[in-house]
Order: C-alpha cells, then sequence, then structure tokens
C-alpha cells in the first residue's frame, strides 16, 4: 500500500500544532547552573534559529528548572538563549532525585496551559514538546530514562552532534518498506564505545498502516563539553513562567545526608599533563598505579580519554571516583587542553580525544601500534607496551634528577 | 524466618569482551565483532556480586534474567556461579530483534513479573551500563515500567528487613562541581543499577563462612545450569507484539559511519625501546620540556 502525499502532508501540519518547541532540562547545583545545561541551551538556541528561519516558524527554545526558589538562576538562563523558563518550584525539589523529577518534568511536558504563556496561539492543540533534551550525566541519564518510559517516547544517548533535517525514510517497519518524507526529524549523532564510529539515531513516528503510532518528544542526552554554550546576552528578554507541580504527601525516596567531596582537579595551570586510555585494560589497576608514578615524577595532572570515563573495568572504589570521572576527560567531551608537554600513555587519538589535546607544546605517546592516529598528533611516539615502557621511563627520569642534583649540588 | 522475606533479581547482558587477548579491533580502530568472544558483559557481574551480598546476608533469593538470543545461556551461566542464583530466565524471541531500550524495557518487565512463578520481586539490580550499547538507559526504563522507585550509581547498600527499606549511598559527579554523595533511604521494591566502584564486604566471620558457602554451592550448581534455565518468548511472556522489536521501538539507527579522522599536524619521531638507552633522548626531551629550557 502505498501512502498518498496528501496524507503526509496533512498529518505534517497536524504534527506542527500538537508537537512544538525544544524543552531542555536544566541541572543546577548549589545555586550553579551545572555547564552542560548552558551548553544544551545554546545548542538549542542554534537549532531553534534555523529552525525557524528554515520553516518559517516561531518555535522556542524553553528551559525546565526544578528547584526550590531558584528564580534568579532562571532570569540568568534567558541571557544564555532561553525564550521561556519553566521554574517548577516546591520545596520537594531542592535536591534531585528520579522518582520525583520525573513525575514533574511528564506533568511540564503535557501541561498545555503553561503553552498559553509561551504561546498561547497553540494552547488548544498543544500535546507535548517537540524535542526534549537531558544532559548524559549522572542525573539526566537516569532521568531522561524514566521521563522518555512515562512518555513512551525515543531516546538517543551520549549525543555530540544534532542536526534538524527533513528525511525520506524507508524502513522495514516504520514505513512497512515504502519511502516515507518525515520533516524536523532530529539526527542524533553518538559517537560510540571506541570513538571511532557516529550511530545516527532517529526517533520516528511509526506510519506503517497496521500499526500507526506518534512517537514524541525526540529525546536525547548529551555530552558535557560537546557544544558550546550562547554567549551571554544581557539584553536578551525572555519570560519565566512560574508553576507549582503536584508533588506526592510522602516522596518514596529520602535523603538522609549529602556529602560534597572537593575537586581537586587543575588542567589550567598545570605544565605537563599525563593522559591515559584503554591501553591499562590488562591490568588496570597497576597501570593506573604505573601512570600516577610516572606523573608525580613530572608534577603533572592526570586525564583520561571518553571511554573510560563509561567506567569499561572494575577498579577500586579510591581509584574508580578519583580517576574514571567526566571530569577527567581530555577532548571535545572535556576539558581542551595546552600543557607544555602531553604525554598519551595507551590511547589510540580518536578524534574527540585530539581535539582536546592537539594545542599541546610537546607531545610524546606510548602505544602498540604504529597506526593509532595519536601517531598524527605525536612529536616522539614510543613504540610498546605501557607496562614496559613507562617503568623504563620513570627509572631513567629518576636516575637523571638524581644526576642533575647532584650536579648543581 | 527473616530468611525467606527477600526476593532479588539480577538483569545482565551478554556483551563482547574487551580485555586484553580477547577483543579485536578491525584497522580502522572499530570492534571486529566476529572476532571477539562473548562473555557476562563486566557491569553485570558486579550487579551480580550485589545479588550475591543479599543472598549471604539476608537469605535472598535470586533470579537472573536477560534478553537476547539462545547464546546468552552462558552468561546465565557465569551469572549463576556469581551469585548462586536458584533461577536462569532468558527471555529469547524473533520477534524482539530490533529493539531499542524501550522496546527492551517492556520484555525485561514482563519477564521480572513472572520470576518466581510470579512471586513479587523485592529489589532488582542491572549493571551501571552495557560495555557496547552503552546507553545506560535499560535500567531505569524497566523500573519505570515496573513501577519500582530507581537507585542509580549505588556504591553501597544494606536493607532493613522489617521496615522493609533500602538505604543506599550514591555517588553523583557532575560536570565541573564537586562529587557529591548521598545518603538515601527508599521502601522496596527498588531497582538498582550498580555502580562499577561497587564492592560487597561481608564484615563478620559468619557472612563470610556463609559467603563461602554459597559460593561453592553456586559454582556447582553452574555446572549443571540447564536445570535452572527456564526460556520465555513472547507468547509466554505475555506480551503485546506492537510493544517488542521493531514494531515497539520508537527509535531506529539511521545510518553508522566513521568519524572523520583529524588532520595530521606533526611529524613523529618512532622510538623503539628495545634497549633502554633508546629511551635516551625522549627523558632529555621530557626533562628539557618540564625545566622550561
Amino acid at each position: 500500500m502505498k501512502l498518498s502525499n496528501s496524507t503526509i502532508q496533512e498529518t505534517n501540519s497536524n504534527t506542527n500544532e500538537k508537537y512544538r518547541h525544544i524543552y531542555v532540562i536544566i541541572e543546577h547545583f548549589e545555586g550553579q547552573v551545572v555547564p552542560v545545561s548552558l551548553e544544551m541551551l545554546g545548542e538549542a538556541r542554534r537549532l531553534m534559529d534555523d529552525f525557524n528561519r528554515k520553516y518559517d516558524s516561531t518555535e522556542k527554545v524553553v528551559a525546565v528548572v526544578l528547584g526550590s526558589n531558584v528564580r534568579k538562576l532562571c532570569e540568568e538562563l534567558v541571557t544564555y538563549g532561553a525564550d521561556s523558563v519553566i521554574h517548577a518550584n516546591h520545596e520537594e525539589l531542592k535536591y534531585p532525585r528520579n522518582d520525583i523529577d520525573t513525575k514533574v518534568i511528564v506533568q511540564i511536558a503535557k501541561d498545555a496551559r503553561i503553552i498559553n504563556e509561551i504561546s498561547p496561539e497553540y494552547s488548544s492543540t498543544f500535546v507535548r514538546p517537540r524535542y526534549l533534551f537531558f544532559a548524559a550525566d549522572n542525573i539526566g541519564r537516569h532521568l531522561s530514562s524514566t521521563v522518555l518510559a512515562e512518555l513512551e517516547s525515543g531516546l538517543a544517548s551520549d549525543i555530540n552532534k544534532l542536526v534538524i533535517s527533513d528525511l525520506d525514510i524507508r524502513h522495514e517497519h516504520k514505513t512497512k518498506g515504502q519511502t516515507v518524507k518525515y520533516e524536523k526529524i532530529l539526527e542524533m549523532y553518538r559517537p560510540d564505545f571506541s570513538g571511532f564510529l557516529w550511530t545516527t539515531i532517529l526517533c520516528l513516528d511509526n506510519k506503517n498502516p497496521e500499526n500507526l503510532r506518534e512517537y514524541h518528544p525526540q529525546g536525547c542526552s548529551i555530552i558535557p563539553g560537546a557544544f558550546k554554550p550562547f554567549e551571554k546576552d544581557n539584553l536578551r528578554k525572555g519570560k519565566i513562567v512560574e508553576y507549582s507541580p503536584k508533588i506526592d504527601q510522602d516522596p518514596k525516596i529520602k535523603i538522609i545526608n549529602r556529602r560534597v567531596v572537593k575537586r581537586t582537579i587543575d588542567y589550567e595551570t598545570s605544565k605537563v599533563i599525563v593522559s591515559f586510555g584503554r591501553g591499562i585494560k590488562a591490568s588496570p589497576e597497576q597501570n593506573i598505579k604505573l601512570v600516577e608514578e610516572f606523573a608525580e615524577l613530572l608534577g603533572a595532572e592526570i586525564g583520561i580519554t571518553l571511554p573510560l570515563s563509561k567506567k569499561p573495568y572494575q577498579l577500586s572504589q579510591n581509584m574508580d571516583s578519583k580517576y574514571m570521572i567526566p571530569d577527567r576527560v581530555i577532548g571535545t567531551s572535556g576539558s581542551k587542553v595546552a600543557p607544555t608537554l602531553y604525554v598519551a600513555i595507551g590511547l589510540s587519538g580518536a578524534v574527540q580525544h585530539v581535539a582536546g589535546m592537539k594545542d599541546s607544546e610537546v607531545v610524546i605517546s606510548i602505544n602498540t601500534d604504529e597506526n593509532s592516529p595519536i601517531i598524527d598528533e605525536s612529536d616522539i611516539f614510543i613504540k610498546g607496551r605501557l607496562e614496559d615502557v613507562v617503568p623504563m621511563l620513570i627509572d631513567q627520569i629518576k636516575k637523571q634528577i638524581a644526576a642533575i642534583s647532584l650536579r648543581s649540588n | 524466618m527473616k530468611q525467606d522475606l527477600l526476593n532479588a533479581a539480577v538483569i545482565i547482558k551478554l556483551e563482547p569482551d574487551f580485555s586484553e587477548g580477547n577483543v579485536s579491533y578491525n584497522s580502522d580502530g572499530t570492534l571486529n565483532r566476529a572476532e571477539t568472544k562473548n562473555i557476562l558483559g563486566p557491569h553485570s557481574a558486579i550487579a551480580c556480586n550485589a545479588a550475591f551480598y543479599c543472598r549471604v546476608k539476608y537469605g535472598a533469593h535470586v533470579s537472573i534474567g536477560t534478553m537476547g538470543p539462545p547464546i546468552a545461556e552462558s552468561a546465565l551461566k557465569q551469572a549463576q556461579m556469581l551469585s548462586d542464583a536458584e533461577e536462569l530466565n532468558l527471555y529469547s524471541d524473533r520477534l524482539f530483534a530490533g529493539a531499542d531500550t524501550l522496546a527492551t524495557a517492556q520484555v525485561l518487565k514482563n519477564g521480572i513479573e513472572k520470576m518466581f512463578g510470579g512471586n513479587k520481586i523485592d529489589i532488582v539490580f542491572s549493571g551501571h551500563r552495557a560495555s557496547d550499547g552503552e546507553t545506560g538507559q535499560t535500567g531505569p526504563q524497566t523500573a519505570w515500567k515496573l513501577g519500582y522507585t530507581f537507585l542509580g550509581n549505588v556504591i553501597d547498600f544494606d536493607i532493613d528487613l522489617d521496615r522493609k527499606v533500602v538505604f543506599a549511598k550514591r555517588l553523583i559527579s557532575l560536570q565541573g562541581m564537586d562529587t557529591i554523595i548521598e545518603e538515601i533511604e527508599s521502601p522496596l521494591p527498588v531497582f538498582i543499577t550498580i555502580d562499577p566502584s561497587y564492592r560487597s564486604i561481608f564484615n563478620s566471620i559468619s557472612q563470610r563462612l556463609s559467603a563461602n558457602t554459597f559460593s561453592k554451592e553456586a559454582k556447582k550448581h553452574s555446572q549443571d545450569y540447564r536445570q535452572y534455565l527456564k526460556i520465555f518468548d513472547s507468547k509466554k511472556l505475555e506480551l503485546d507484539p506492537k510493544l517488542v522489536g521493531l514494531p515497539g521501538s520508537p527509535t531506529i539507527v539511521y545510518k553508522v559511519e566513521k568519524i572523520p579522522r583529524a588532520k595530521t599536524s606533526r611529524k613523529a619521531q618512532i622510538v623503539i625501546p628495545s634497549n633502554p638507552n633508546n629511551l635516551t633522548p625522549v627523558i632529555e626531551k621530557i626533562i628539557q620540556t618540564v625545566r622550561g629550557k
């Protein structure tokens, strides 16, 4: 069966009234917006400006903030590109809790009264947001999952590139093998675990006549550091919508205690950075200890590659919470660094990593494989297993340091 | 009396083995799936350890579930060895093929509801994320569909069987912010994703002895794991075919492409350290650079 053009057109105009805007779920911590939230807003702003130009439309970037009296923070979001900010204000929302936050976000996503304040012309037709952004971090990863499970729509995780386009799709189930035009589809690009492949995920309505179903919002979680925030503009005007969420009398999760462990990583002032990647895998714990010893000798800060922040190895709790964390990631999805000396240990040099370290003055890499892309970004490439090479380097540097201090005496 | 009060479940996944000697990469850096062995995923294994902790400390009954092709049996066997599970469930059906996380969560939800003949599961564990698919979405989505309270990034937990309450410690690290360790309390049932840094600690002699006994028992049982194995297709799970596999998946994989390689900007001097003296120029360079000469 072939779907006629008119049917498809009709569906689209319909969709334009039902599904509107990008909603961005903002995270904050002790009165500060988590940087990834501003990065998401920046990307949403760029996408929406293009979208409105291309489709001659007036859809908005809507920031959603859950908190207890954080209106000041909401006002700040306008200067970072939000058209509207929904301030869900309740004392139970002071700290993130998955069960409560999920219910509140779902309420907001389905609430047409809010739309009355944001774009009144569509308040009677609005059903849900068109797109929904979360951070791919310890809070957003789970929140995005539960929210989209409740909304029964699609979600792609760990995205670092987004494009909105019209696509001709031919799919075994979605279109029953026919070519069908889909409009305003969010192409969600996620790098795979190796950092070498990009998979594009789409969230598409079922247009198969045997299983017609609409899937909105098109949801994704975004890797911290992947996008640039919008340049702060204090003159930007936007609307803050105060929202009183309905919250169960007795929330299931009770927070008994919260302890803050101070952050100590400093890439800005470090002259030397030593980074490691999946090359540590043969015996992660021991190899990290080797890297630690080497770094200490050079007074270096330690960095990791993106795949390691996803915790592929089982390590002692101390080591895990110290190193395998997003804050240590060097690359487009983490910190961009430019030390005097960068030592790349057991990492292959995926594009996203190289982009974060290529401005280093001197680069030395240690790798078993001469075909690894990191060689193209190295001044010296030591071919060998890190287990063999690093101890040799440690040993010789110690001797040199001893010799130098003897001479200077 | 308390001994029979807790039913625990673990959701696991068969994954490529990324450890040295087992994993194989293509020359372009992508995974060579044909040459790479499959094992119980390392995060799944940690979730099994958490269930084993419940087995030892609370005498919990443990049931394991996985969605996958028939070869996923091998992961169930390994999981039984770690957890001393009394029941292994494989959810396998051609109709499940092509499932995204939402459609997978639907299968797992129905599967968990059928564990132990439909007796309610009090606590479900899953890994932090799979090493290959690695979305980290399946656990929380399954939890939500079950109507269980979801607790993520759990590094430690204990259960008060009388009050049917779980105490958990969670690790939350956000970009550019200090790390938070949060202690929470929640009534059962709960669905927990275990942080990779979780360790089960048995702190009394009797617990250690009992851990030893259960562990031996687990090894013995897993030799004979087929005896504990139940296979469910979509009919047995009473699943609506429209909610599983391709029909139940909102998302599709549209394309896979190589991320373009960065432009070469340096010409590397290659050093082969067959003799430690070969490293002398490297050491000189390092010391020069560090000292700013």
